[in-house]
């Protein structure tokens, strides 16, 4: 009761003041106005303290199991774990938007505080954006779904947590994906901020830079640890299904993607300025749209969102934010035309414009089949489209970006001289041996044998360029890996870009590899019974049942070789009777062994056997995606100094 | 201004690829969704996806790999027979969309069967019960 008050309080009085900040932010950036800049950015720091203040509340309010409020009932109960307990701060609606308000004014205020140095009347405006948008998350908790709402009577325990969402997997991805999404408000806040104040350089892209790294950081995390979690928990034998909701996590990753590379072009040519503008808009509407789309139950999905009074308040703020952006857009179009337009196709900055267009188009093929039953049920009967239509359509743009992953490193900034085959040398040697191992070894899936050998043509591509490398340090840095280690801590950004390519490759021959080649068979076995499926023999040896606290498991064993996997179905009477599947799994480099226990029938089991190869690879992959953010990351852009040397056939000096 | 040409007419090239593709992917793939009812009432020809709700006449058999059931929405009601795993929340009450055709023998044979899964924004409780 006391907690839920305070909450409450903090809340209104945090959005007395990014109101107040977003209003002097404009007026500070109208009038160049250093006083009121400053004032405007401590308004925006206060507004954050208070989110801290009210999240600290709402966990207080959780961990002190307070059942006064709402939030606290619906999403706890007194048996959950500590832990749990925590998560299910960001686990509800109320709480994710809370979380969500919480982390975009503590980025907020960092990139206000280090930007204010820099430019006054960028960083003003900025500020009025960001405060706009806080605000926005602000009304809604205050007036429409708030985490400290009460209840009439006060009950003894929560509902609890569905224990399909008991799960590690379950407990991370979200708050890495929600926190991808508001540390790209930044970026956004920035380019809107150039916009109104008139500025077309590239200052705001490098102070930016950072933000936008870091956000595109945390949505792969978020994205390879909701693949991680569907596939060990749902028991379906994949990682990725398609769904609305997956497709809303999908589509600002693309165009955060597309906006990482196309702003390399401007910080170092100049030119597309309007694009760049553009795609940050875009990417930042992306992830408003997407929230929508969750959050409105507009859209058939497997996943039953509760009905939520929150879909016409993100589609107002969706229709007002792609008001402003395109006001502010229009209103500088006439300026926005690039001094230096693209020389040559066959270029590092033609090859960037080329990925950009293929992730749009991408990313418009993702909205296209998301939105079509929004679409064709205005019209007339509901149309869906299913993992069919996602293949048909992409697979054709993934092939041309994995070629682009294998060439686009290669070429020098303006235009290319010389031959390319004399370019591409290696990385056909590379394509052609893997299509020989792969023919040699009877492959004959046409998917596998485009896809595989321009993955290997890729890794050849990011090998050479650390293979020249190391060749420079040992020549003019002296003797390594000491010298190793100082080419690589002076070029962080482009040894960071080029160890996330190689993750990306990697997850790249994951999915490919599990899609082309999965096997499954559905059987029902008897004790001793086997059954065979790709390579691989399982023997049915028996099964168990025994009571675990609050559930029962049935745990049926297989002999795999000289291991045991044990799937089981576990029964929670307290929760009506509702069943889970634990899969076992058995994991090599070469392929995972997934066996679901689908039922029992007399001493008999029913199980799914998948053979999913190279799966493995996909989380290896995500990791090395994520090592090469890091470490391009944490090098500051002003200390960026190129030492490496120049691509082959380069025409021009570096800058 | 010739170089401006000769990008916008790429562009054009490679927006013209893309509406392809996606206008014959989505040609080919796309189905119609819809309830038990609504199907009833407009006929189906081809691979529909359907969502009803689970009746009381659930029949499992080869262990659980084999289900046979009734689906019901908007006052109307269809058999269904599905082969393959059955997702853990199934029961009678909860929503499945099932994806397949209508048989000559005047069965919906799906070839995938889903259920209304869980989210995270509701509770425990709230699985399970019908809510139609």
């Amino acid at each position: 009761m006391v907690l839920a008050g305070l909450g409450s309080a903090f809340l209104l009085a945090s959005l007395a003041l990014v109101v107040l900040s977003a209003g002097v932010g404009l007026v500070a950036g109208r009038g160049d106005d250093h006083r009121l800049a400053a004032v405007g950015r401590r308004a925006f720091y206060a507004g954050a303290a208070g989110l801290v203040g009210a999240s600290a509340v709402l966990l207080a309010a959780l961990l002190t199991r307070d059942f006064t409020v709402a939030y606290v009932f619906e999403h706890s109960d007194r048996s959950l774990s500590i832990p749990l307990t925590a998560a299910a701060f960001y686990g509800g609606q109320e709480g994710s938007l809370l979380y969500w308000a919480l982390l975009l004014s503590a980025m907020g205020s960092v990139s206000l505080a280090a930007g204010a140095a820099a430019s006054v009347r960028l960083t003003a405006y900025a500020n009025a954006v960001l405060a706009g948008i806080v605000a926005f998350f602000l009304v809604v908790m205050v007036f429409v779904a708030s985490p400290f709402a009460l209840l009439p009577v006060t009950p003894t325990d929560g509902l609890g947590l569905n224990p399909l969402l008991r799960d590690g997997g379950m407990l991370i991805h979200p708050p890495f994906l929600l926190a991808g999404y508001s540390a790209f408000a930044v970026p956004f806040a920035f380019a809107i901020a150039a916009l109104l104040a008139g500025r077309q350089d590239a200052a705001w892209v490098a102070h930016t830079r950072r933000y936008a790294l870091v956000a595109w950081g945390l949505q792969s995390v978020g994205l390879t640890l909701g693949m991680w979690w569907a596939y060990h928990v749902l028991g379906w034998g994949g990682y990725w299904g398609w769904d609305p909701v997956e497709n809303a996590a999908l589509m600002p990753w693309l165009a955060t993607t597309a906006y990482i590379h196309s702003a390399q072009v401007q910080e170092r040519r100049g030119t597309l300025r309007a694009w760049n503008f553009g795609l940050v808009i875009a990417a930042f509407l992306l992830t408003i749209l997407g929230t929508f789309l969750v959050r409105s139950g507009v859209l058939p999905s497997v996943h039953s969102f509760a009905v939520s009074p929150l879909g016409p308040w993100f589609f107002g703020f969706l229709v007002a934010a792609v008001a402003v952006s395109g006001a502010a857009l229009a209103r500088r179009s006439g300026q926005l035309r690039s001094p230096v337009p693209v020389e040559a196709a066959a270029s590092r900055e033609g090859a960037f414009l080329l990925q950009n267009v293929l992730l749009v188009a991408l990313t418009a093929a993702v909205l296209w089949g998301t939105l079509l039953p929004l679409i064709s049920g205005m019209t007339g009967r509901e149309l869906v489209v299913g993992a069919p239509y996602y293949e048909r359509a992409g697979a054709p743009i993934m092939l041309a970006l994995l070629a682009l992953l294998a060439v686009g490193p290669l070429l020098p900034w303006r235009r290319v001289r010389g031959g390319w085959l004399k370019l591409l040398r290696w990385q056909l040697a590379g394509a052609a041996l893997v299509l020989a191992a792969l023919l040699a070894g009877g492959v004959r899936q046409p998917g596998a044998l485009v896809a595989l050998p321009l993955v290997a043509a890729g890794l050849v591509t990011c090998l050479l360029e650390y293979g020249r490398g190391a060749a420079f340090a040992r020549r003019l840095a002296g003797p390594w890996p000491a010298a190793a280690v100082r080419v690589l801590g002076q070029n962080r950004r482009r040894y960071g870009a080029y160890l996330a390519h190689f993750g990306i490759l990697v997850v790249a021959a994951g999915l490919i590899g599990s899609h082309v080649w999965q096997q499954s068979r559905e059987v029902t076995l008897r004790p001793g019974e086997s059954v065979t499926v790709g390579a691989h023999t399982l023997t049915y040896e028996g099964m168990a049942s025994r009571s675990a606290g609050d559930h029962d498991e049935l745990v049926a064993r297989l002999r795999l070789g000289d291991e045991t996997l044990e799937p089981a179905r576990l029964t929670y009477p307290s929760l009506g009777g509702q069943a889970l599947t634990r899969v076992a799994i058995r994991s090599t480099p070469l392929d995972d062994v997934y066996v679901v226990l689908a039922g029992a029938d007399g001493d008999g089991v029913a199980v799914t056997v998948f053979v999913n190869p190279l799966v493995t690879w996909i989380w290896v992959g995500g990791a090395l995606l994520v090592a090469g953010v890091l470490l391009g990351n944490l090098v500051r852009p002003e200390a960026e100094v190129e030492r490496a040397p120049a691509p082959v056939g380069a025409t021009a000096p570096a800058r | 201004m010739r170089a401006s040409l000769k990008w916008l007419g790429l562009g054009v090239v490679v927006a013209a690829c893309v509406g392809y593709l996606v206008v014959s992917a989505t040609g080919s793939s796309a189905e119609y969704y819809q309830t038990v009812g609504e199907m009833r009432s407009h006929g189906s020809s081809g691979d529909v996806r359907v969502l009803g709700t689970v009746q009381n006449d659930v029949v499992r058999t080869d262990g659980g790999l084999h289900v046979r059931f009734s689906a019901a929405q908007d006052g109307q009601t269809m058999p269904v027979d599905y082969r393959g795993t059955v997702p853990d929340i199934f029961k009678p009450g909860i929503q499945v969309v099932v994806d397949g055709r209508m048989g000559s023998d005047g069965v919906f044979h799906a070839r995938t069967l889903e259920a209304k899964c869980p989210s995270k924004f509701s509770s425990a409780q709230s699985q399970g019960t019908p809510t139609n």
